[in-house]
């Protein structure tokens, strides 16, 4: 987490200083350098508040960290006085009222600067389109796009500066193919829904070719259990009580819960229940839940019925429904069920589950999650 | 917002950064995924390892049936038409319409593929194209069709100490057409459907790609408009009724569409 040296050409003048990994493009700016003209609105790349030059590209300087500038010319609003075409622009925003509060106005700018100098002589719809990713809450954008449809009125475009090395080569490049996907095995059935009482419960069914004894002994063994359970691990057992910890990780989000829980057994109904609550130290979310389960004889096999209800509180909260969800959640149980078949079976076969995965009751909290909370975010 | 603190390192060669990814790190290119993530505090990875700048990662290689791209080649350089095409306008037609485009000017085709999300552009567009996703391990390179690589929302087969360095996109005949229709509620959001289509006969390809549905986007079978649509209502059949509709809407315009495609 040591700062590191850094070195930026910023609007003409080479400047160096320390930047911590972790310190945004725009806040060096505004901190250290001292440049407030760049403005921070969603800190997501969503606003375009923060747009500056990177290289002659406008890119969002919160989406950009200072120690990956090392070496570029960044260009903020500050750096434009002499700019031709800029001053066009300031001159136009303020006669179309292209602007309020201001508040948009750099990231505006250095937008409007880029339509006029890499499209030239743009129609309003191309303006719109392009002037998506920057947002004015003040104006309805009719004076912006106004401005700049005028600026650009009689441009000629000037072509992007790229510089890429394209090589011919008489064979394509030996690259193994990937071994065709193994038979894919029944998909585990699912159904999700929402309790009403902030709960979200999801159903499904499991079917693992072993006989229901064995099957019914191993989820009685909350340790055996566990080490189907990718991403779980199980510290102490003392009676009906365990505690423990679930490991999930979904795409570059990771969340480790630790915490206790209790299970019941009825030996003559076969069934059972794992309640459980735990806490990520880390991300300082919570969940809740209890998975219940009946094992059921399936001519030599068996089929589990598995219903998870949980509920999360904290940053992670907002997460948690969706077709998302239940794939996440069918991939987790299909493992869960390979795992479970392998140690019953001892098959050679089954692929031993990977361990950043883990299964379906906390995970699925997030994949819901991902599709509601970063739906506004844009990276593709 | 400020992220978690994280260790930054930015490896002078491939190897060195494919050694630096082995524990828990993440790569960054453009960044223009994996920094919301990070800002938000969903993602907290012990170090970033940087390839934005890696020369391997940033070349072009074209052979007589495909051309190989770059993972760290942002997607405002397919939409500039600064590298060469194989697709007869596809990869560029896609790229222009990705986010916005100061997020276009520094995000890369390998890390979009490598953050698996669902809506992207470059998952459905690559399956219909039947590229494939170059990734190189401890186990050496292997090329992944997109459809296997993704092993559903935001997961894929990469593991720790895995990186994509390109991907392989096979060369359409000149006579060949295409179709990318995709619904977004704004422009440059997240699509909440796209319709994918390749026709190419005299290379005897026809791939329809159902893309933007939360999880992997699927290939069709179907091989008319009411067989796409019939398919997309029993194959996904447990998606919302409102969501399906938009998936069938986005494929019926992408087919009809394809006719109006100049080559």
């Amino acid at each position: 987490m040591t700062a590191h040296p850094i070195e930026l050409t910023v609007n003409g003048r080479r400047v160096s200083g320390m930047a911590e990994p972790r310190t945004h493009l725009a806040e060096f700016l505004r901190g250290p350098l001292g440049l407030t003209g760049t403005h921070l609105g969603c800190e997501q790349g969503v606003c375009g508040a923060c747009t500056v030059l990177i290289d002659g590209k406008p890119q969002r300087s919160c989406l950009t960290f200072a120690v990956s500038c090392n070496g570029d010319e960044i260009r903020t609003v500050e750096g434009f006085d002499d700019d031709p075409v800029m001053t066009e622009l300031r001159e136009a925003f303020s006669a179309h009222h292209a602007l309020q509060c201001g508040y948009c106005t750099p990231g505006m700018l250095v937008t409007a600067r880029d339509i006029v100098t890499r499209l030239g002589d743009v129609d309003e719809e191309t303006i719109r389109r392009e002037l998506s990713g920057n947002i004015c809450r003040c104006t309805g954008y009719v004076g912006i796009v106004g401005a700049i449809r005028q600026v650009a009125a009689g441009k000629t475009a000037v072509a992007q500066n790229w510089n890429f090395e394209a090589r011919h080569d008489a064979v394509a490049a030996k690259t193994v193919e990937a071994a065709p996907a193994a038979e894919a095995a029944k998909p585990a059935s699912m159904d999700f829904s929402t309790a009403g009482d902030g709960f979200s419960v999801l159903k499904q069914q499991v079917t693992v070719p072993a006989p229901a004894d064995q099957v019914w002994a191993v989820l009685g063994d909350i340790r055996r259990m566990a080490a189907c359970l990718p991403g779980a691990s199980v510290d102490t057992v003392e009676g009906d009580r365990v505690t423990g910890s679930l490991t999930i990780s979904f795409g570059p989000i990771k969340a480790s819960f630790a915490g206790e829980g209790e299970v019941a057994r009825d030996e003559s109904a076969r069934t059972g229940t794992v309640k459980g609550r735990g806490r990520d130290a880390k991300g300082g979310s919570s969940a809740t839940g209890e998975i219940a389960y009946a094992v059921l004889p399936q001519g030599e096999g068996t089929i589990i019925d598995v219903t998870v209800r949980y509920k999360l509180t904290g940053p992670l909260a907002q997460f948690g429904r969706s077709a998302l969800v239940t794939d996440f959640a069918r991939r987790m149980t299909d493992l869960f069920a390979a795992n479970l078949t392998a140690m019953l079976t001892g098959t050679p076969g089954a692929e031993p589950a990977r361990s950043e995965l883990s299964f379906l009751t906390v995970a699925s909290m997030m994949l819901g999650a991902l599709r509601d909370r970063l739906k506004a975010l844009i990276g593709r | 917002m400020k992220p978690a603190a994280f260790d930054y390192n930015k490896p002078a060669d491939l190897a060195a950064a494919l050694h630096a990814l082995s524990g828990d790190a993440k790569p960054i290119a453009g960044g223009q995924s994996l920094t919301p993530m990070l800002n938000l505090r969903l993602a907290r990875p012990a170090a970033l390892v940087d390839i934005r700048r890696q020369a391997d990662l940033l070349k072009i290689s074209e052979a007589p049936d495909a051309i190989r791209y770059g993972a760290a080649l942002p997607h405002a350089a397919f939409e500039d038409g600064a590298v060469p095409d194989g697709t007869n306008g596809m990869m560029r037609h896609v790229a222009g319409g990705i986010a916005y485009r100061a997020v276009r000017n520094r995000g890369t085709i390998g890390g979009s593929i490598a953050h698996a999300d669902p809506a992207a552009d470059w998952i459905s567009a690559l399956l219909a194209l039947d590229a494939r996703v170059i990734v190189q391990g401890a186990k050496g390179e292997t090329a992944w069709p997109l459809d296997r690589f993704m092993l559903g929302g935001f997961t894929t087969v990469l593991e720790a100490g895995d990186l994509i360095t390109g991907v392989s996109v096979p060369r359409l005949s000149p006579s060949a057409r295409w179709a990318y229709y995709k619904i977004c509620r704004k422009t440059g959001e997240f699509a909440k459907a796209i319709g994918a289509v390749v026709s190419d006969p005299d290379r005897g390809v026809f791939r329809i790609v159902c893309g933007a549905i939360e999880v992997t986007p699927i290939l069709l079978e179907a091989r008319s408009v009411e067989a796409a649509l019939a398919e997309i209502d029993s194959r996904l059949a447990d998606h919302a009724p409102a969501a399906r509709q938009l998936y069938k809407t986005a494929m019926r315009r992408a087919l009809e569409g394809l006719g109006e495609t100049s080559a």
